[in-house]
């Protein structure tokens, strides 16, 4: 038996449900800032981590760097479909609304569409979104995975 | 325009190369920043028997690629420009796993500028390959210049 992971259309998947705080935006930029440097950094004023400089540039406040909402989805994507979302996925993320400090935010995807390919992997088309605690979207998107067959 | 703020980058311009080898801390820590605990981000006891790069890494190869084409903007190194940048859209193909240990070599290009409803747009497509050719990531990557409209003071 196989121990692929396999999938039915209409299938919902679940990512994390996590509150956006301060502390994890400055989490977010401070590791990119790290792994662009190969040496521990921290992330400075930004429309991210300060609500005065955000309002500045035209927000209601500080919010979320979309990398971190992007992050979250995809790892639900690695908890669904391990290896083969690291060797042969695609995700694909849209900003649609400030995610600002405060929110609730809900991962969700749900499986659209999977096609058994001539080399017998089966390619996973995916739903997949971000919404806050009233259902409202902030990040929409879609994402790929070819599943090798096992 | 290569050489300025990224605001002044246009449709055709072709970034200098960026590599760089990657190590086990890009990796983990990366991957701490966003709460992933998955092992095959943090060492080589995983299925894959080698520490993995997140594939969401690539922001960090398109902030590397920035910060060595826009001398006047460097966020890494802290040097912000007039107006603050929206990243709008994401998207990446995973070739293959980049693993800790192998040079990769990020490039990439301008593929389009333009105005929608009142907003500047550019557009970015980068590639990362290992050192020995083997495509890892490619990138899309749409950003909004400015999040006021054009003529919001």
């Amino acid at each position: 038996m196989s121990d692929k992971p396999s999938f039915r259309v209409g299938e919902d998947l679940t990512g994390p449900v996590r509150c956006i705080t301060p502390e994890r935006i400055e989490w977010y930029d401070s590791a990119m800032l790290s792994a662009a440097t190969n040496e521990l950094r921290r992330v400075g004023s930004n429309i991210h981590t300060d609500a005065e400089y955000a309002k500045g540039q035209g927000f209601s406040a500080a919010n979320a760097d979309g990398m971190i909402m992007t992050n979250w989805c995809s790892a639900m994507l690695l908890r669904a479909f391990g290896i083969d979302y690291l060797e042969r996925g695609e995700l694909r993320t849209k900003y649609i609304k400030p995610t600002n400090v405060g929110v609730e935010l809900h991962v969700k995807g749900r499986i659209k569409d999977a096609t058994r390919q001539p080399n017998g992997n089966t390619v996973y088309t995916i739903d997949v979104w971000c919404e806050d605690e009233q259902g409202t979207k902030l990040v929409d998107g879609d994402a790929k995975v070819e599943v090798a067959r096992g | 325009m290569l050489g300025g703020y990224i605001s002044d980058l246009e449709k055709g311009d072709v970034f200098k190369p960026v590599e760089y080898v990657l190590t086990p801390f890009m990796c983990s820590e990366y991957a701490h920043g966003t709460e992933e605990t998955s092992e095959y981000f943090h060492s080589a006891r995983n299925p894959a028997g080698r520490q993995i790069r997140p594939p969401t890494m690539i922001h960090v190869d398109k902030m590397r690629i920035l910060e060595e084409n826009c001398s006047k903007e460097k966020r890494v190194a802290g040097m912000a420009g007039p107006d603050a940048r929206i990243h709008y859209e994401y998207h990446a193909k995973h070739h293959s796993p980049a693993y800790v240990g192998e040079k990769v070599i990020v490039t990439g290009h301008i593929v389009d500028k333009y105005v929608k409803r009142g907003r500047e747009y550019l557009w970015y497509h980068l590639e990362v390959r290992t050192s020995d050719g083997r495509p890892v990531t490619t990138y899309d990557d749409l950003t909004v210049l400015r999040y006021k409209p054009t003529g919001v003071p």
